[in-house]
């Protein structure tokens, strides 16, 4: 099962028409919009796994691009575009494109650094744009942005973020096995030895950082029409937390595993909701329970770095236990 | 003149929490070379330990046994704690990568501050006065309070406890030879697990003692009051150079004392990204802090 034949592509668009059919014709407005959710949490998985995954280099800060992206979005539509929801699109665009910029001038001091200290870099530059947010009086302060244009209708919603992930994930999987993808396998196998075969490495983290950046910028400039509602305290360092933890259940590299997890981490939690009682938020015990029990387990994640066909592939293969390491 | 010196006040006492929060993170780290996000959790845990026994011992009067008392139990409980931490959750990760190790600690943490929410409840508790706060002189005019004095004090004993360890003792040096050479020690009859634990135990003490401090001066506590000082303490710790003890101390002092100012003279919103700010201007022109060496790279 090739990924770059054309017909893979029509399966994929077919599928999706079709799950959007069944979502808008048999389902209530409350699946709906889980289900929209679940793609916007595998938009952001997909791009910390790029960075992340591929090239390892620990990023707490999504949340802040996220954050970006959406006010941006929010506000171009509320004060350039007259409050329409066909300009919602260039809107998300618009958002990709300024927070991939912020991402580059955020990248620019940060991949001095490796490690943890890149980790908590990316931490203080979120936590700074939501202090900077919440002091921010035109974007409504610690209030928040109200009245955010949304979709009419629930498929052109679908539609807008299925196309928002099909792309995240072609552009990604391509870039992931190009030879961009293997100057980022070698960065994660060993960055001393990739900077000696010739490989700047400073400018590689940077761009896919960049690139990563964009995505988070889709996936955030669309949370903001999809809920309608933005306030600083929507991107706190829990939901950095949460896409991390989303990249890490897939494992890390593997980025059908990403869209795999998020729907996991979606669905599950909305099943739970009926055991939780009073306004206790049960997702936050089962997200770190997952999280320590999987790292102690199964570090590799879920499918390791391997796609899902291709660990389906080699379960074929060999029909016996899969080391992906 | 007497705002400054009020001002300077307030951040030293802020800062001597600060430091002793900071110096679990730089141990941590000196020996381990992880950063424990959960560090500041246990620091939570220690006001709440301190909270319940109060009420079941019936010690919630003021009066300084009280006080006394109420600050080793929180010592004791939140090392239990650290130890349990360390034991289930780190040791079994001990040669993995880094990144898992720090996954692990941010899953914890986060255990922590939701287990704490369901548990204890999301609303803030008031702390029992277990030492009764009044003026006692007047410097400059400004008012000096009993908790001010007391939080100087307990810091600065527990320092000099600290550096006696570390420096006098048996347990100090093995400390301090694990965080150099791991590898060697065992040929030189060190546990290294069990001198981790040990380093894991005396920092959580210290976030135990400082929680105490901490919530008698500002009696509310609640299962997210460990993030704020949390980060603060982190950010200290890196700025006087990770792994560095003094450094810890030293970079404590001056980031209370750098936030006071910063709330006192106006831009009080934007405390919570001073911090930040300084740390990532600090990791990026000086990435080993105040006193942080510099470890070279081997190919």
């Amino acid at each position: 099962m090739s990924m770059s034949s054309k017909n893979t592509y029509w399966i994929f668009i077919f599928v999706t028409i079709i799950v959007g059919i069944c979502l808008n014709s048999f389902f209530n407005s409350y699946i709906q919009a889980v289900f929209v959710t679940f793609m916007v949490n595998a938009v952001m998985a997909l791009s910390l796994n790029f960075i992340t995954g591929l090239a390892d280099q620990f990023s707490l800060g999504h949340a802040g691009l996220m954050a970006i992206g959406a006010y941006t979005s929010a506000v171009l539509n509320k004060e350039f575009f007259g409050d329409s929801w066909m300009m919602i699109p260039v809107g998300i665009l618009a958002a990709g494109v300024v927070t991939s910029f912020i991402g580059y001038l955020i990248s620019l001091p940060s991949f001095k650094l490796k490690g943890d200290y890149l980790a908590i870099v990316t931490l203080g530059t979120a936590e700074i744009v939501r202090v900077v947010l919440l002091n921010w009086n035109y974007v409504g302060g610690p209030r928040g942005m109200n009245g955010i244009k949304k979709f009419p209708e629930f498929l052109l919603s679908y539609g807008m973020i299925a196309l928002i992930l099909f792309l995240t994930f072609t552009i990604m999987y391509r870039l992931k096995t190009s030879w961009f993808g293997r100057n980022l396998w070698a960065i994660n196998e060993d960055d001393i030895a990739a900077e000696v075969m010739g490989l700047d490495i400073a400018k590689t983290k940077r761009r896919a950082f960049v690139i990563s950046s964009f995505f988070a910028g889709l996936g955030g400039g669309f949370y903001s029409h999809h809920l309608g509602y933005i306030s600083p305290g929507s991107f706190g360092f829990i939901i950095s937390v949460q896409i991390l933890i989303t990249a890490v259940l897939g494992g890390l590299g593997s980025l059908t595993g990403s869209i795999l997890a998020a729907f996991i981490l979606t669905f599950l939690p909305e099943a739970l909701r009926s055991v939780q009682s009073g306004g206790l938020d049960l997702r936050m015990i089962i997200f770190p329970i997952i999280l320590i029990l999987m790292m102690i387990l199964r570090p590799q994640g879920l499918f390791g770095r391997l796609e899902l066909f291709e660990t389906i592939e080699l379960w074929f293969k060999n029909r016996k236990q899969v080391q992906s390491q | 003149m007497l705002e400054f010196l009020q001002h300077t006040l307030n951040g030293l006492s802020v800062g001597s929490i600060y430091a002793l929060v900071a110096l679990g993170y730089t141990m941590v780290y000196g020996i381990l070379g992880m950063i424990n996000f959960a560090h500041s959790e246990i620091y939570m845990m220690g006001a709440f330990i301190c909270y319940f026994a109060a009420r079941f011992l019936h010690i919630e009067t003021p009066h300084p046994l009280h006080f006394t008392l109420g600050i080793l139990i929180a010592c004791l409980g939140s090392a239990l704690i650290g130890y349990l931490v360390e034991t289930l959750a780190y040791k079994p990760l001990r040669n993995s990568p880094k990144m898992n190790i720090l996954i692990t600690a941010i899953g914890v943490s986060i255990l922590f501050q939701f287990g704490g929410q369901i548990i204890f409840g999301a609303d803030p508790k008031p702390f029992p006065s277990l030492i009764e706060d009044k003026k006692i002189f007047s410097l400059f005019e400004s008012p000096v309070h009993l908790t001010d004095i007391l939080i100087y004090v307990v810091s600065f004993i527990s320092l000099i406890v600290l550096s006696f360890i570390i420096f006098k003792t048996q347990t100090g040096r093995a400390m301090r030879a694990v965080s150099t050479r791991p590898d060697m020690t065992p040929l030189m009859g060190i546990n290294n697990n069990r001198i981790i634990s040990t380093t894991f135990i005396i920092g959580s003490g210290l976030a135990g003692i400082a929680a105490v401090l901490v919530s008698i001066k500002y009696p509310r506590i609640d299962p997210m009051m460990g993030v704020k000082i949390g980060t603060a303490s982190f950010v200290a710790a890196v700025f006087g150079g990770i792994g560095s003890l003094h450094g810890a101390v030293l970079g404590g002092f001056l980031l209370g004392v750098g936030e006071s100012y910063l709330v006192g003279y106006g831009a009080s919103t934007y405390r919570d990204a001073l911090s930040f700010s300084i740390l990532i201007l600090v990791l990026l022109y000086k990435p080993t802090g105040l006193f942080g060496s510099t470890k070279k790279e081997k190919i």
